[in-house]
């Protein structure tokens, strides 16, 4: 009988915090790679030459934004130990008011209000979207995860609602979608990529101000004792409730600019139905912040990695559903290998017979 | 008024035996965050079998072959090492919606090219199938009710997720009762999502892994206090609110969209009920659910 | 449940060897264990002999107990062998302990609460195979009790029983698992004597029967009792084994403390002085424990500036709610607190802490540290010394006196509390509170798992403060020595209720000890 048993290691493993994402990422592929192989005879090196176009793809500076975003708002979260996996959720609350404010709302006519107030509105949605779910772990102890869970999808039936109903467009060429917001409403493009200056600036303004936060402010941290033992934030006279709502509210806002971000600079309406047309960027983003290992400055880094690999996704269009079936495939793969690998640095694995 | 019970059928045995399995999973302790995605795998692979044997219960069985193994997986990983059970249970999720897509859209293509029609290999639905439908999970839910309150295996079970460190020095082998508890859970979520495929929808098709029923089960089961029999109320609730889903658009005027999004409120109501309620105290959850476990512990 | 007076029964198949000449049975050869930041365990061999009560005997961190859960399975040693009836044995798992006849009992219960006393037996007997019914169990968990003098009902959830109750069972469960070597970890210490001597009659007749126990405990007269033979650890490395009919107190003290044997004392702190004010009146008060009962039944208590009052009584009293209640972590139910004139009832942990009032709290690494934090972030955390926006150069300067002030060992004030020694971990909370009590210090087993010569200082500096600052200190110990040791007066704590008061002069152990039972 081969035993395996599990020690805490003496000394931690030097350079943990850039070799634990490294491996994770590579036995992550790997597995990838095998599943691909067994599902749809894609060979290895198929695919790493597809994730290798996929670095220099036009589109990857917007994802990588967008991505650092969103992981950004997650590292909140995360930090605290709140599992906000509804960002996707949040993300399209944001999208709905901004897209309320660029289609429908006195602000139309005036561009610059437009987009200041959608930005605003969309992070205060987003904000209660998750404050919602931060309310219900921290006074009725639900879960968040199963909640935030299930709040992306009344979000993406709520919008369904919106642009099937009211909302739909009148030049839409037959397809269930509103009108495409008029290109004095766009964010600015930078130079000759699909990225805009606008959310250049929100990602530094947002990424110096969570990092602040959770580095000089009492409540970030706080946030991060609430991620490490909450037991001793009742003991200082702190409350757990309120913490946790502060943690969920605040990735929520920052989740629900990124709901601007995409509308505003990137697909410029709203397509029925919407779980189907989403990019997944709520779902990606977790993969980002864990990669990043909770560490702000290693957000743009892994976003950039994590937005490769859902470009090579949709290059490789295995089951026509445009990409979906691989990114998923690539998620869960990596996010394993690394629940797995992450421990390394603090245990290792000693063998018996 | 018999017939409209009746049809509940396919979508109760779908619900009831994947919150059963799930529940029963988790009183061992380990939190199952993998279940929708899980789900998709089981629906996938049961069309997968089916389709190539023309034989509903060859979908069955693989279903819950395969599902069981990843139970397995699960519950191993858990246990021997210190991970935590959210990431590694959401990773599975993810995983399990790609493999369940990525199987099932080549079958989908084999059955179109080889005009396959779903009654070809799914369930025929009488109304006699339809009673077994609702009795033969409900005496699962007895006999898992035994195992759990009267006997050794369930003892252990209940043992390993109050406190799998007091377990093992109780001497109980932790790790052994986790992978039981998994095969048998996911085994009966592989059952129930094989149940989706074959008897529910009668067909498969890419998008179902957008529908979120696994969460659904989810709730399902936490709302019942993980209790066999609690969960069959449930699960005969949330069949209703879904398979009539039309019938209270209909009648109340309201939208798809909306009629939708009811079964997902809900859930979290269910589950606000249960954690404000005495429920939660007589119905307990296993204290230890998804605590890292990790055998030597050091205090100061 | 009482102690019927049994026919004391041969529990084992094979009778004693003739006196005199003791056969191994458990043999520890070069153990070495090491954890992050210190080896528990160098280099360490005894033996265990058949129909022995042999004392393992040490101070806190002397690793007696890490060598005990080495022997269970539940730690892995990192060097060394363990040899059982001669033959070389590797125990994985408590589950292989079990089935060499090794038994442990610590001094928190195994038991699970939600399950019944048959079921916490079941799960750890391997006859019985994995679907067996519980109910099969019950008859020989009766016949076994009655046997060796135990009378319980094995269908009654274990949640409701006494800390004495729930220890018998272990011991019953013990027997059951056939055990041939009982470990006892720390199990009796913090029982008052009457119900030790209960443990005391049943330990020698399992010895006589040819059974082995090695007990493990810190207190030395607890050895001195009962044991024939004793094992002195220290740092990790064996001092020396004596017969205990021919050795004395003061040569197993100086095995145990080497040269700080004179630091060590447990005679009593010198008395303060208390001013003529009340700081903490708590008038009739009614708390509920995690059960849903009242577990605190109208308890009355004034404490006065600059007064150390301690609290005794065995674990599961009530003691630690009540504790928690007056830090606003546990809800009043009846009754008021008041706290220098302001009724604070209910009103939250915050609203104490800005008032001056510290918290030691028990298993301080879990309640009272964030151990992946740093002593630094540990100090900020307070609302007393940050409050929106955290100025690092103020909390390093406050880490830094403190580290002086109290002589805590690490790198940095920016150290992970992780990585410093749990005396040190003691000191950054012991000094943190101490500097947030302004005006009342409130404990749990304030010095519980630390070595004796930190547990001592700690004691001491609580006192210093109580006496120079005049803060008054309201604490409850499970360890009567030390509630002894530290107060000026003594309350005794028993089913709820506050059923005796003594002050340091008059405290007669004996008397106290009586009023803990009942």
């Amino acid at each position: 009988m081969i035993h395996l048993i599990v020690v805490k290691r003496i000394k931690p493993i030097p350079f943990s915090g850039f070799l634990i994402p490294l491996i994770s990422l590579i036995t992550g592929l790997l597995l990838s790679g095998i599943i691909l192989y067994l599902s749809s005879g894609i060979s290895f090196i198929d695919l790493m030459a597809t994730i290798l176009t996929a670095f220099r793809s036009p589109t990857v500076v917007k994802d990588t934004l967008i991505l650092t975003l969103v992981g950004i708002s997650l590292v909140l979260a995360f930090t605290g130990a709140v599992w906000n996996i509804g960002s996707e959720g949040q993300i399209h609350m944001g999208m709905m008011v901004s897209a309320w404010t660029a289609l429908f709302s006195a602000l139309a006519d005036i561009p610059i209000l437009a987009k200041i107030v959608g930005i605003l509105l969309a992070a205060i949605l987003g904000a209660f979207w998750a404050f919602i779910a931060g309310v219900l772990r921290a006074y009725a102890k639900v879960d968040e995860v199963p909640v935030t869970l299930m709040l992306n999808y009344i979000a993406y039936y709520i919008l369904d609602m919106l642009v099937y109903g009211p909302w739909r467009g009148k030049r839409t060429w037959g397809y269930i979608r509103t009108d495409e917001i008029p290109k004095i409403l766009r964010f600015q493009r930078i130079l000759n990529t699909t990225a805009t200056w606008e959310a250049l600036i929100l990602v530094i303004i947002t990424g110096i101000l969570v990092w602040l936060l959770l580095r000089y402010t009492t409540i970030g941290l706080r946030i991060r004792v609430l991620g490490s033992n909450p037991d001793i934030l009742r003991s200082a006279g702190i409350s757990v409730p309120l913490t946790i709502v502060m943690a969920l509210t605040l990735s929520g806002l920052i989740s629900g600019i990124v709901g601007s971000v995409y509308f505003f600079g990137d697909t410029y309406r709203l397509s029925y139905p919407l779980e189907e047309h989403t990019a997944n960027y709520g779902y990606l983003g977790i993969l980002v912040a864990w990669l990043s290992m909770l560490d702000i400055r290693a957000v743009p880094v892994a976003a950039y990695i994590v937005s490769s690999l859902r470009i090579s996704g949709t290059l490789m269009q295995i089951g026509g559903l445009g990409g979906v079936e691989t990114m998923f495939v690539f998620i869960g793969s990596v996010l394993l290998t690394y629940s797995i690998v992450r421990i390394f640095s603090e245990y290792s694995v000693k063998i018996r017979f | 008024m018999i017939d409209m019970i009746l049809e509940i059928a396919p979508v109760f045995i779908t619900y009831y035996l994947v919150a059963l399995g799930h529940g029963f999973f988790e009183k061992s302790g380990v939190l199952n965050l993998a279940i929708d995605g899980l789900f998709i795998v089981a629906a996938s692979v049961a069309f997968v079998g089916a389709v190539y044997t023309l034989n509903p219960w060859v979908g069955v069985l693989s279903a819950a072959v395969i599902t069981a193994l990843f139970g397995v997986f699960l519950a191993y990983v858990t246990t021997k090492f210190p991970v935590s059970h959210g990431a590694v249970g959401l990773s599975l999720m993810f995983l399990g919606y790609g493999i369940g897509l990525i199987f099932g859209i080549p079958a989908n293509f084999y059955a179109n090219s080889q005009r396959i029609k779903s009654a070809d290999y799914t369930f025929r639905i009488t109304p006699d199938v339809e009673v077994m439908m609702f009795i033969i999970p409900i005496i699962i839910g007895f006999l898992l009710l035994y195992i759990l309150n009267y006997t050794k295996l369930g003892a252990s079970i209940r043992a390993a997720g109050e406190n799998p460190h007091a377990a093992a020095a109780l001497g109980v082998d932790v790790l052994r009762t986790r992978l039981i508890a998994g095969a048998i859970g996911y085994a009966l979520i592989g059952v129930g999502g094989a149940f989706f495929t074959l008897a529910w929808r009668s067909g498969w098709d890419p998008k179902i892994y957008l529908l979120g029923y696994g969460w659904l089960a989810f709730a399902i089961s936490l709302s019942a206090g993980r209790h066999p029999l609690v969960t069959a109320i449930n699960a005969g609730i949330f069949a209703t609110l879904v398979k009539y889903q039309y019938l209270i658009q209909t009648t109340t005027g309201i939208s798809t969209e909306v009629a939708k999004m009811l079964p997902f409120i809900a859930a979290i109501i269910a589950m606000v009920i249960f954690n404000v309620t005495p429920l939660r105290r007589i119905l307990a959850p296993p204290a230890s659910l998804g605590k890292i476990y990790y055998k030597e512990e050091k205090t100061v | 449940m009482t102690e019927a007076t049994a026919k004391p029964t041969n529990i084992f198949s094979s009778p004693p060897s003739p006196s005199g000449i003791q056969e191994k049975i458990v043999e520890v050869r070069n153990i070495t264990k090491r954890f992050p930041g210190v080896t528990a365990l160098d280099n360490v061999s005894i033996d265990i002999r058949k129909g022995e009560v042999l004392a393992l005997l040490g101070e806190n961190g002397a690793g007696k107990s890490t060598l005990v859960k080495i022997l269970y399975g539940i730690y892995t040693p990192d060097g060394g062998e363990i040899i059982v009836e001669g033959r070389k044995v590797s125990i994985n798992d408590p589950k292989d302990a079990i089935g060499l006849g090794i038994v442990m009992v610590s001094q928190s219960p195994q038991l699970i609460d939600s399950l019944s006393v048959s079921e916490n037996i079941i799960i750890g007997l391997k006859r019985y195979h994995v679907i067996s019914p519980v109910s099969r169990v019950e008859e020989y968990v009766k016949k076994i009790s009655e046997e060796v003098g135990i009378k319980i009902d094995p269908r009654v959830k274990v949640w409701h029983l006494s800390y004495t109750q729930k220890q018998l069972v272990e011991i019953l469960r013990a027997i059951l698992l056939g055990a041939r070597v009982l470990l006892l970890d720390e199990a009796i210490t913090y029982l008052p004597l009457e119900e030790k001597k209960k443990f005391y009659k049943f330990i020698r007749r399992f010895a006589d029967q040819g059974g082995s126990v090695v007990l493990i405990t810190h207190k030395i007269y607890e050895a001195m009792d009962v044991a024939d033979r004793i094992t002195v650890l220290r740092k990790g490395r064996v001092v020396g084994t004596v017969e205990k009919a021919s050795t004395t107190i003061d040569e197993i003290r100086k095995m145990m403390f080497g040269e700080r044997a004179k630091e060590i004392s447990y005679e009593r702190l010198p008395l303060s002085t208390p001013e003529e004010k009340y700081v903490l009146s708590i008038k009739d008060l009614w708390v509920r424990g995690d059960f849903g009962e009242f577990i605190v039944r109208g308890v009355n208590i004034n404490v006065k500036a600059g007064e150390v009052v301690g609290i005794a009584g065995v674990a599961g009293n009530g003691q630690r709610e009540l504790i928690q209640a007056i830090i606003g972590l546990r809800k009043v139910e009846r009754g008021k607190i008041i706290f220098l004139d302001k009724d604070v009832t209910n009103k939250g942990t915050k609203h104490l802490r800005k008032l001056g009032v510290g918290y030691i709290p028990d298993i301080p690494v879990k309640y009272g540290v964030s151990l992946d934090n740093t002593i630094m972030e540990n100090l900020a955390i307070l609302p007393t010394f940050a409050n929106f926006y955290i100025d690092w150069g103020k909390i390093k300067d406050l880490a830094k006196k403190l580290i002086d002030e109290y002589k805590i060992m690490t790198p940095s004030p920016a150290t992970p509390v992780k990585l410093l020694s749990g005396g040190n971990i003691m000191k950054v909370l012991v000094s943190r509170e101490l500097t947030v009590a302004r005006n009342l210090l409130v404990a749990y087993n304030p010095t519980r798992a630390l070595d004796e010569a930190t547990a001592i200082k700690v004691r001491k500096i609580i006192k210093e403060k109580a006496m120079r600052d005049k803060v008054a200190v309201l604490f409850a110990s499970e360890d009567l020595d030390e509630v002894m040791q530290l107060s000026d007066r003594i309350l005794v704590i028993n089913s709820g209720k506050i059923v005796g008061e003594f002050t340091a002069e008059e405290a007669e152990r004996g008397k106290i000890e009586k009023l803990m039972v009942m």
